[in-house]
């Protein structure tokens, strides 16, 4: 039987490590050298980081600012640097800590150099205007509000929310999604799947173990359980009086359309990222394990090779052919791929049709269990094939024997 | 005069539709704090807004609606890009509202 052959240069070296068990002699070698060029290459970057009077090469080096509830950001004073004493504002150390997070898990993970891979500084402000509820990212740094205590607490609380922000910075440095309508959405998700990954890495949680929510820690501090956003399940993030329920769908049946305006949310992107949202989600359930290792990769190297126009269908599409290149065409993560954007009714292009009947999930709505192995349906499938070719020679055989 | 203050987008932006804007009457308010806010609103109208690159995310943005009369005056700008004269209409509003 033939087989894909990854495309190592962008194989994490975790995958590379399971490769070397694999029990084809070729994968084992290419996994093999593949690991050696990398280790040379690596010393190679040390080695040249070392040398005297040579240009340090930038690594994310973290500043915290204190507006001082001032929106101008010339205004606000220093509070806490990369090598500076901790501050005595819990605020300002606690940014320090996130960013610092945030970048690690860039680093160690998928070996990226901070926000735009070139080792970009990480500048942060806190107590950003009065009581203002919300964090954001300006383009170059982010910006964080005290939240009036109601809807929002101080929103350096909560990790996702500060990954979520600054992976609007990485966006802005690969795929470029434009802001607004699905390719908005597409980028809105993004932030929310990788600041989901940084607070389930930091916390060393499985799939299975994490929450899925997005600013459970700050969102309506008066009010238990509930989040801004929930990648398990969109929609059902929060049911309030105040706020009723969370309007996000979780498939396209149920894609909200709103103007492309400030007022429409450009287009519903905090809507409809719900979507993707749930794809992700699914995708890393029906892999199972740690969702950075390999959903991550997966949709970091889509990232990387998204365009800005693109909308869900070529973002799924995207994805798909991703998961072929790391893991093989045909491999249980590419099904789990395929079966996500199925179940959250996104169209795939370019899926074989073998592929596409076999590669069968069931639909349990929460992921993991009642899915069909692939594996087993396509042995399964290949062996009822094996008993028609069976059958038709010894039918061919018996007409022989009749002459 | 009739001052409202709306908010849009941000983190949360899907509880817009949720945010009624916030009111208030300058009838009701002493002498000294209405003359105060009838001077920022003139100055954050006379100042020219300011350009936005696009690039911010999540980024809040804020129309006040100011009626006195016939005579309406509407401004609108956002965190990406805010006048120093809308901050200060804008931190006084929100000032003002915390204390209700």
């Amino acid at each position: 039987m033939s087989r894909t052959r990854p495309v190592n240069c962008i194989i994490p070296p975790y995958i590379l490590e399971k490769l070397l068990d694999s029990e084809d002699r070729e994968e084992r070698q290419a996994a093999l050298d593949t690991l050696l060029v990398t280790a040379r290459l690596r010393g190679e970057r040390a080695i040249r980081a070392s040398f005297s009077g040579a240009a340090a090469p930038g690594v994310g080096r973290r500043t915290v600012f204190d507006c001082e509830e001032d929106e101008f950001l010339a205004n606000a004073v220093l509070a806490r640097t990369e090598d500076g004493p901790e501050s005595a504002d819990a605020s300002v150390n606690r940014a320090f800590d996130a960013l610092g997070l945030t970048r690690d898990f860039y680093k160690e993970v998928f070996e990226r150099n901070s926000i735009d891979g070139r080792g970009m500084r990480l500048d942060g402000y806190v107590h950003f205007g009065f009581q203002v509820k919300n964090a954001f990212w300006d383009g170059r740094q982010m910006l964080f509000g005290d939240g009036d205590g109601k809807e929002f607490s101080d929103l350096t609380g909560s990790l996702d929310v500060i990954a979520h922000e600054l992976t609007h910075g990485v966006t802005d440095h690969t795929s470029g999604f434009e802001y607004h309508n699905q390719s908005g959405a597409l980028n809105e998700s993004i932030s929310d799947v990788f600041g989901s990954l940084v607070k389930q890495w930091s916390l060393k949680q499985s799939a299975e173990e994490a929450d899925w929510l997005i600013g459970a820690d700050v969102y309506t501090p008066g009010i238990g359980g509930d989040a801004l956003r929930s990648m398990k399940n969109p929609g059902h993030a929060f049911n309030n009086p105040k706020f009723g329920k969370d309007p996000q769908p979780d498939r396209m049946s149920k894609f909200v359309h709103l103007p492309d305006t400030w007022q429409g949310d450009n287009g519903a992107v905090h809507y409809n990222s719900g979507i993707p949202n749930k794809a992700f989600f699914l995708t890393a359930v029906r892999i199972g394990g740690f969702a950075w290792e390999a959903a991550g990769s997966i949709w970091y190297e889509s990232l990387k090779a998204s365009g800005p126009e693109d909308d869900f269908q070529d973002f799924a599409t995207t994805t798909f052919q991703k998961a072929g290149e790391l893991f093989t065409a045909g491999s249980h993560e590419q099904s789990a791929v395929l079966s996500a954007w199925r179940e959250v009714e996104v169209p795939v292009k370019g899926v074989p049709v073998g592929v596409a009947r076999v590669r069968s999930f069931a639909v349990d709505g929460n992921g993991g269990a009642g899915r069909m192995d692939g594996s087993a349906a396509l042995a399964k499938q290949v062996s009822a094939l094996n008993d028609k070719v069976e059958t038709l020679a010894k039918d061919v055989a018996a007409l022989k024997g009749a002459r | 005069m009739k001052v409202a203050l709306r908010t849009y987008g941000g983190l949360a932006a899907v509880l817009d539709p949720r945010r009624p804007p916030q009111v208030l009457d300058t009838d009701a308010l002493p002498e000294a704090a209405a003359a105060e806010l009838a001077r920022l609103l003139a100055a954050a109208g006379s100042m020219p807004e300011e350009d936005t690159d696009g690039r911010a995310r999540d980024a809040m943005s804020y129309t006040i609606t100011a009626e006195d009369g016939d005579r309406v005056t509407v401004l609108e700008q956002s965190d990406a890009a805010m006048t120093p004269a809308f901050a200060a209409l804008l931190t006084w509003l929100r000032k003002h509202f915390a204390q209700r």
